[in-house]
């Protein structure tokens, strides 16, 4: 049910104004603020700032001839957190919509770039700097539109094949006659020489209510009245606040017809859920016998792979008993992990494949001995996450920190040495634990560390 | 003391140089320096808890005397940084184009653990009546390859700061560092100086004990002050007369006695309960997973196994270390050996 152009509902339902969108809750540092008028402010300011600047630079320019008077009186500069800005979020809320629908509400061309290109500095130069810096040959016979520049999925620049687009971009903020919007989705390192130049306006998941008002929208006008409101909720729920998911869902429904089955329909969308990770482990562990198996099983699912070989790892000892069997899956799934730890230092992410067959076919035929009726075996939880080393908690890092006012040792002496004997000592005797805790002057979270 | 201090180790920790337990000959030599006023870098090289650091803080303390709280510093090299150090160490980085010299503008590459721990102390001269400001580095070694780093510090800084390097593996250290330092070898107190330290704590303690168990004392903690009185406190608790079944029955659970355990625990087979323990460890010493198989091969020769069974052993706690150095899950790969260790077990 694609429409006439056949666009997805995703881009025939993108908003053309501000005031069609559910407008999502936002933050700078930590304080609530409304999007659309915080964007329309940072637009409007950046214009006033760039025509004072560029005047006064007309200005110094009447003056600089000379080389050497040039290095005396710099022209000026819009400063990087009033020239761009970044809107930091989950997937879907609306992101890349708000800056369209505002740039057309408020008559603006946008230049977009995302991850779909590549972003090396050539390729970031020659698409952006010159449409930065000069206006167009029409400029003077007519008023053109001013442009605004988004860089969409700036989270997707990674080291290896965009090289020099950091730099590139910073660059770009510093030099810019238009405002430029940057979209990302989660914290990356390597950007940290941008996350401490520009503006960062933290963006939260949509609300039910706001989802629903849209949503009901699309239903009204796609003529779609037979979807129960149970099944909208579990889509709505599901998705978790990300409003394209949903809109991409709703469509996969209406386009398999919604005169089959729609629980079945709906089961197939079904994605990050704990109960689908519950039988997907006991699938991979009791039906997989071949390696074939073995892969339609973890494709067909939605799992994140990050995610599932936790599982695997957890699991594996409560469906493979015997030591020899356990030994070579322990050695595939080590071997899983080992290539995933160079994937994700590396990008080699071509070594992809050899981690999904390892950690799900490597790991399940290491079982040889299945047994015709083996009962029900409960599934867990990843329980344990390794920390790393010495990252304390908070109840650990204040009982250090009272510990090395009385006695000066290290920290770790004081977590391996120290902590384990005064465990000891003041588990017999209240007398001893209250000479210890009033000694080291401890309060009630430090001394549940001293009874554990 | 107006309180009494319920942790013997603590309380019975020596305020002087001349209260250092045994090892007189280095006690002379060490006050002797502190009359002269002036002394080399130095490098104190011993055994874990032969008691370098007391040594070194209480013999910086004498000599810097009241100026002591201005002018020393003790770092330790093996900690990590905490974000915030790293995020000063990085704006650190930049001379900026406005100051004057030959360095604006330009980017200084120091790590920087040494950028923010060690430079800025050395860097000022000494406050007060002292010839210098002394620093204190512990497990040097820890350091690695960021030690060259401090050849041209020690020579630039010698005159403003000298150091105290300590370790316990000496083969760890660079030439260069050790060429550039007087050599301290710090050994445990030897038994006579250590039993009259356990009397004095047992005259004061008013508690029990034969000679012999002094004696077994000394093997069991092979000389480590701050041990033995621990022991010797927990098993004070319940009273009496101290034997050797008390003084065994809390050594139990020390943390080098869980990773033999576990070991056993893999040579019985029994991965599940393995795992467990392993966790356990983990988790409640945050080691690091290199840590715990240093551990482990440290503890592996101690069991009776035959040649054969040991140098397999080593092979898989090997290969398990070189997988980690790569691997995302360090629970994985600790998991790995262990299920290697129990099947090997088997075929044994």
């Amino acid at each position: 049910m694609l429409d006439k152009l056949g666009r997805p509902w995703v881009e025939k339902y993108r908003p053309k104004s501000v005031k069609e969108m559910a407008i999502p809750q936002a933050k700078v540092s930590r304080h609530k603020v409304a999007l659309d008028e915080e964007l329309r402010m940072f637009i409007k300011n950046f214009f006033i700032e760039i025509h004072k600047v560029n005047e006064e630079n007309k200005n110094i320019r009447i003056y600089n001839r000379t080389v050497e008077e040039k290095k005396q009186k710099k022209e000026l500069r819009v400063p990087p957190e009033k020239s761009a800005i970044l809107l930091e979020g989950p997937p879907g809320v609306g992101k890349t919509s708000i800056v369209y629908a505002l740039a057309n509400d408020l008559n603006m061309e946008v230049i977009e770039t995302n991850a779909s290109e590549t972003r090396t500095r050539d390729a970031l130069e020659s698409k952006l700097k010159e449409t930065v810096k000069s206006k167009g040959i029409m400029d003077f016979i007519v008023q053109s539109k001013d442009k605004l520049i988004l860089i969409d999925e700036v989270d997707g620049i990674y080291g290896v094949t965009d090289r020099g687009a950091v730099p590139a971009v910073l660059d770009l903020i510093e030099n810019t006659q238009f405002p430029i919007i940057m979209c990302s989705n989660e914290y990356k390192r390597n950007l940290q020489p941008l996350y401490n130049k520009v503006k960062k306006i933290e963006i939260n998941p949509l609300s039910k209510d706001e989802i629903l008002k849209i949503v009901k929208r699309i239903l009204k006008k796609e003529q779609i009245n037979n979807l129960s409101p149970k099944d909208l909720d579990f889509i709505i729920e599901k998705n978790n606040g990300d409003l394209r998911g949903i809109i991409n869902d709703l469509q996969g429904i209406c386009q398999g017809g919604l005169e089959a089955d729609n629980s079945e329909l709906l089961s197939q969308l079904y994605r990050d859920s704990n109960e689908e990770i519950f039988s997907l482990i006991r699938e991979l562990f009791q039906d997989a016998r071949t390696l074939e198996q073995a892969r339609r099983i973890t494709d067909k699912s939605d799992v994140d792979y990050n995610f599932l070989y936790k599982w695997v790892n957890e699991n594996l000892p409560t469906f493979i008993r015997k030591n020899k069997e356990l030994k070579i899956a322990y050695e595939n799934l080590s071997l899983a992990d080992e290539i995933f730890g160079r994937i994700r230092k590396n990008q080699y992410w071509s070594l992809l494949p050899y981690f999904y067959d390892l950690f799900s076919g490597g790991v399940v035929l290491a079982r040889k001995y299945h047994p015709e009726n083996e009962g029900f075996r409960r599934i867990h939880f990843p329980r344990f996450t390794s920390t790393g080393f010495f990252s304390l908690t908070v109840a650990e890092r204040s009982f250090v920190d009272k510990v090395k006012e009385k006695y000066d040792i290290s920290e770790v002496e004081i977590i391996q040495n120290l902590l384990p004997f005064l465990k000891k000592l003041t588990s017999d005797s209240r007398k001893l634990m209250k000479l210890v805790s009033d000694w080291f002057d401890l309060d009630a979270k430090e001394k549940k560390l001293l009874k554990n | 003391m107006s309180e009494e201090i319920p942790i013997w180790r603590v309380k019975y920790l020596p305020q002087r140089l001349s209260e250092i337990c045994g090892r007189t000959e280095l006690i002379n030599r060490l006050s002797k320096v502190v009359k002269e006023r002036n002394f080399p870098h130095l490098l104190f090289i011993g055994p874990e808890g032969s008691g370098k650091t007391t040594i070194a803080t209480l013999f910086s303390q004498e000599f810097l005397g009241k100026y002591f709280k201005s002018n020393f510093q003790k770092v330790y090299a093996d900690m990590p940084l905490t974000s915030e150090e790293l995020k000063q160490a990085r704006s650190d980085a930049y001379v900026s184009t406005s100051k004057i010299g030959s360095l604006a503008g330009k980017k200084i590459t120091t790590p920087a653990f040494i950028q923010v721990k060690i430079k800025p102390f050395i860097e000022l001269k000494a406050l007060g009546d002292v010839p210098f400001k002394i620093l204190i580095v512990k497990n040097f070694e820890a350091l690695g390859s960021n030690q060259q780093a401090f050849r041209r510090l020690m020579e630039i800084y010698g005159k403003n700061c000298r150091m105290i390097l300590i370790t316990t593996k000496v083969s760890a250290i660079i030439d260069p560092i050790i060429s550039r330092c007087q050599i301290f070898l710090i050994s445990p107190p030897k038994y006579e100086a250590f039993k009259d330290e356990i009397l004095k704590i047992i005259d004061q303690e008013e508690i029990e004990i034969e000679e012999n168990n002094i004696k077994l004392l000394y093997k069991i903690t092979k000389g480590k002050l701050a041990y033995a009185i621990d022991l010797l406190q927990l098993s004070s608790i319940s009273g009496g007369m101290i034997d050797s079944n008390i003084l065994y029955h809390n050594l139990m659970d020390s943390q080098t006695n869980l990773v033999r355990n576990l070991l056993l625990i893999c040579l019985k087979g029994d991965f599940l309960k393995a795992r467990d323990l392993s966790r356990k460890i983990q988790s409640n010493y945050k080691y690091s997973s290199q840590e715990v198989f240093s551990l482990m091969l440290k503890e592996m020769f101690k069991l009776p196994l035959s040649r054969y069974a040991r140098t397999q052993i080593i092979n898989h706690i090997a290969d398990a270390d070189f997988r980690a150095v790569d691997g995302m899950d360090i629970d994985i790969q600790i998991s790995n050996l262990l299920a290697k260790l129990c099947n090997f077990a088997e075929i044994l």
